[in-house]
């Protein structure tokens, strides 16, 4: 802006500059004109008058000047010229303008032009009493002629105006300008400003509020999605279409166990498998794409949805599940039914093949008393395992009544080690009951096939022999169940897992050595339904302790 | 005209990440099916060899439309450069995957015995791979540096395999050809380790514009 004010300064000057230089010089040179006409004038009468007096004689000895004198007689005969020496060489005068015009009216002038050295040339002519002619002539220089002579003075100055007039110029357009510079944007409606920006400023101000609440909201907006996203378990990721990330959660970080190096990097830099680029690929090619993706010992289900606007795909959302916990419960349900089916055919198979040889007659009649045993033995053994399959579903389920009564541990141990007694003594084993009377509230039921169960293996795995001491203890913030034996013991190795549905530490023997594999099963969920711990402390081949810790509430 | 170009470095570095991402899988199929067996494993090798052949076809044109239309200078140029020296070994590594699972797909009965340390070698190696990748896709000198020296353990390896299989061989003559298969495999495996190598020093030089002699 400053720079357009300078200039329309500058121009302005110079125009000024240059119209009232050429009127100055053209009223001048009139005036000079003017001027040297009267002059000459004059100093041809005052030379007729001299000529008159004292007669021709007069004119010839008066010293050269650069006026040109010339004496015509009335015929138009040269009589003398101050500029020519021989002056017989010289044409009549009498057909010359001023000559004719002072031979008829007394005075004549003329002018000519000369267009060869552009000068022209004044003639004064003025009739003496006797009758002849003195003539004054004198060149005078044109407009340009002079103009050309003092060019450089002129030039010098108009230089000098010209500087002037652009210091001048910056000056002012500077002086103008500063307000409008010194405008504060943030607060523009603050000092002094012109008159004619009034409109402006105050539009820039309303303007700044609004942006101001707009960028406010913004702000909180984003602020909100933040938290959203922020506290979300899955992991979210927005692209754009060239792929690169937009917004990426911390919890996708954790997820694909990556981090962003730098904003808005490529996507790929997050996790560049299979899976997942050709999620991205589909989700902005305009599908919808779901893929489960490994990665380190963990499972995500990656689902990839475009975003559309306008039916046009500007980018993609990406949400990554963490379902590590229901692949593992997926593999876990089909281990147990695999477990399930398997445990049930094999009684049945057993069953099916003596009654298919019964059936036959292929059985000797002394023989069908064992086959009989046989069967009801392994049919016994179907009746337990459905048992404690549907105690399991009852606990999985959480189907039991809520119905809790109070429960003494004391109580309750003995009259399971009563229960058990004929088949300890079958393997000589000696049970003991040690503690007191102690109180949980609980399922009565529950309880009871939790520490039967115990005791029921702590004899199954025991050698000949042994013992199986159950101690009730009554700490003070929890009433603990004790149940230790003096049996085989659990690996190192096996110890997390003996809790698992049918998991058995020496698969080989357990059709020997009898039970369905559910019982620690059943004291795990057993312990989970009454918030109770389960410890466990075994050494091989010397023992092995569980402690159940019932919470008093 | 920059934007353009930008837009070029950006999809030579999403397909570069995407012919890393596929030499991982044919290198580490190739080590699965040799440890643990599973019949389509193979395939997917074969599979993921031809799509980085195809990958380097395209990465090249995509390098030279770039240098030719843009002339790239300083780190651009180093990057675009770096590109094209990194597919070839990219292609290498899948070729030699390949070479692996032709060897195991004609060799009946593949029982690696355990007491060998290919398997520590397969795994040392796909480290090796997985992280020259990481190095370049997270720009991260660091990484890159580590894989250098991690060259170091692979070779170390490779020695330890061959003196284990010249014993093998010496007790067991019967399958001595088999014995050999693994030599080779072993030697392949100790190959990528220097493609690997050599990605991790392109990812240097393309970072710092110096190669790293003096590691390498």
């Amino acid at each position: 802006m400053s720079k357009r004010i300078f200039r329309a300064i500058c121009i302005v000057a110079c125009i000024v500059l240059v119209v009232s230089v050429s009127l100055t010089v053209g009223v001048l040179y009139t005036h000079f004109e003017n001027e040297l006409n009267y002059e000459m004038k004059s100093e041809a009468q005052a030379l007729a008058y001299v000529m008159d007096k004292n007669g021709i004689d007069f004119i010839e000895e008066m010293p050269k000047t650069d006026k040109r004198i010339t004496v015509i007689a009335s015929d138009g005969t040269v009589m003398y010229d101050n500029s020519v020496d021989d002056i017989t060489s010289i044409e009549n005068h009498l057909g010359r303008e001023e000559v004719s015009e002072a031979l008829q009216y007394g005075f004549g002038e003329s002018s000519r032009f000369s267009t060869t050295i552009a000068e022209k040339t004044v003639y004064y002519a003025v009739r003496t009493s006797e009758g002849s002619i003195l003539r004054i002539s004198d060149t005078q220089y044109s407009l340009f002629t002079i103009i050309m002579g003092t060019l450089q003075p002129i030039i010098v100055i108009i230089i000098i105006m010209i500087v002037l007039a652009a210091f001048c110029a910056s000056r002012a357009s500077k002086a103008i300008v500063a307000p409008i510079n010194g405008i504060d944007l943030e607060a523009p409606e603050n000092g002094k400003i012109y008159e004619e920006l009034a409109p402006l400023v105050t539009k820039i101000s309303r303007q700044n509020r609004t942006i101001r609440e707009q960028l406010e909201e913004a702000k909180q907006k984003q602020e909100e999605f933040l938290v959203i996203t922020e506290n979300m378990l899955e992991g979210l990721i927005l692209i754009d279409t060239k792929s690169n990330i937009i917004t990426c959660n911390s919890a996708a970080k954790r997820l694909l166990n990556s981090d962003v190096p730098y904003d808005h990097c490529c996507v790929l830099i997050l996790n560049r498998s299979t899976e997942f680029s050709s999620c991205v690929e589909k989700s902005l090619a305009g599908e919808h794409c779901t893929e489960v993706l490994e990665n380190e010992g963990r499972f995500c289900r990656l689902v990839a949805d475009p975003v559309k606007n306008d039916g046009k795909v500007v980018g993609a959302v990406i949400v990554i599940l963490d379902i590590t916990e229901t692949a593992k419960r997926e593999e876990l349900r089909r281990e147990f039914t695999a477990n399930v089916s398997h445990e049930l055919k094999t009684p049945l198979t057993s069953i099916a093949g003596f009654a298919e040889l019964m059936k036959y007659g292929m059985v000797k009649p002394e023989d069908i008393k064992d086959f009989s045993e046989s069967i009801y033995d392994e049919a016994q053994r179907l009746i337990t395992l459905v048992n404690d399959i549907l105690n399991l579903s009852a606990l999985d389920e959480g189907g039991l009544s809520d119905e809790k009564e109070s429960v003494d541990l004391f109580e309750l141990s003995g009259d399971i080690l009563k229960s058990l007694k004929i088949p300890a003594e079958k393997k000589n084993i000696t049970l003991e009951l040690q503690g007191k009377n102690t109180t949980v509230m609980g399922s009565r039921k529950v309880i009871r096939e939790m520490i039967f169960n115990l005791c029921d293996n702590g004899i199954k795995y025991n050698v000949d022999g042994g013992n199986v001491t159950v101690n009730v203890i009554d700490d003070v913030d929890c009433a603990k169940v004790v149940v230790s034996d003096s049996g085989i013991g659990i690996p190192k190795a096996d110890r997390q897992r003996v809790f698992e549905r049918f998991y058995r530490v020496d698969k080989s023997h357990s059709r020997e050595i009898g039970g369905t594999g559910l019982g620690l099963s059943i004291v795990k969920h057993g312990a989970v339904y009454h918030n109770a711990d389960i410890s466990l402390e075994s050494e091989p081949g010397k023992g092995t302790v569980i402690t159940i810790s019932f919470p008093k509430k | 005209m920059r934007v353009q170009f930008d837009k070029q470095l950006e999809t030579l570095n999403i397909e570069l990440i995407k012919m890393g991402a596929l030499c991982e899988d044919a290198i580490s199929c190739a080590a699965t099916y040799m440890l643990e067996g599973g019949k389509n494993l193979l395939d997917k090798v074969f599979q993921a060899d031809s799509a980085i052949d195809r990958k380097e076809r395209e990465i090249e044109t995509i390098c030279m439309r770039l240098l030719l239309q843009q002339q790239p200078v300083a780190k651009d140029l180093r990057t675009v450069s770096s590109a094209l020296k990194m597919i070839s070994d990219m292609e290498r590594i899948g070729d030699q995957a390949a070479d692996i699972a032709e060897i195991m797909k004609y060799t009946e009965e593949f029982n690696v015995p355990s007491k060998l340390h290919i398997g520590d070698m397969a795994r040392a190696t796909i480290q090796m791979v997985t992280d020259s990748i990481e190095s370049f896709v997270k720009k991260d000198y660091n990484t890159a540096i580590a894989v250098i020296k991690y060259d170091d353990k692979v070779d170390h390896l490779f020695a330890k395999v061959k003196k284990e299989l010249t014993d093998y061989i010496a007790k067991d003559p019967e399958n001595g050809e088999l014995y050999l298969d693994l030599l080779m495999i072993a030697k392949y495996f100790e190959r990528i380790g220097d493609h690997a190598t050599n990605i991790a020093g392109w990812v240097c030089y393309s970072i710092t514009g110096k190669h790293n002699s003096s590691i390498n």
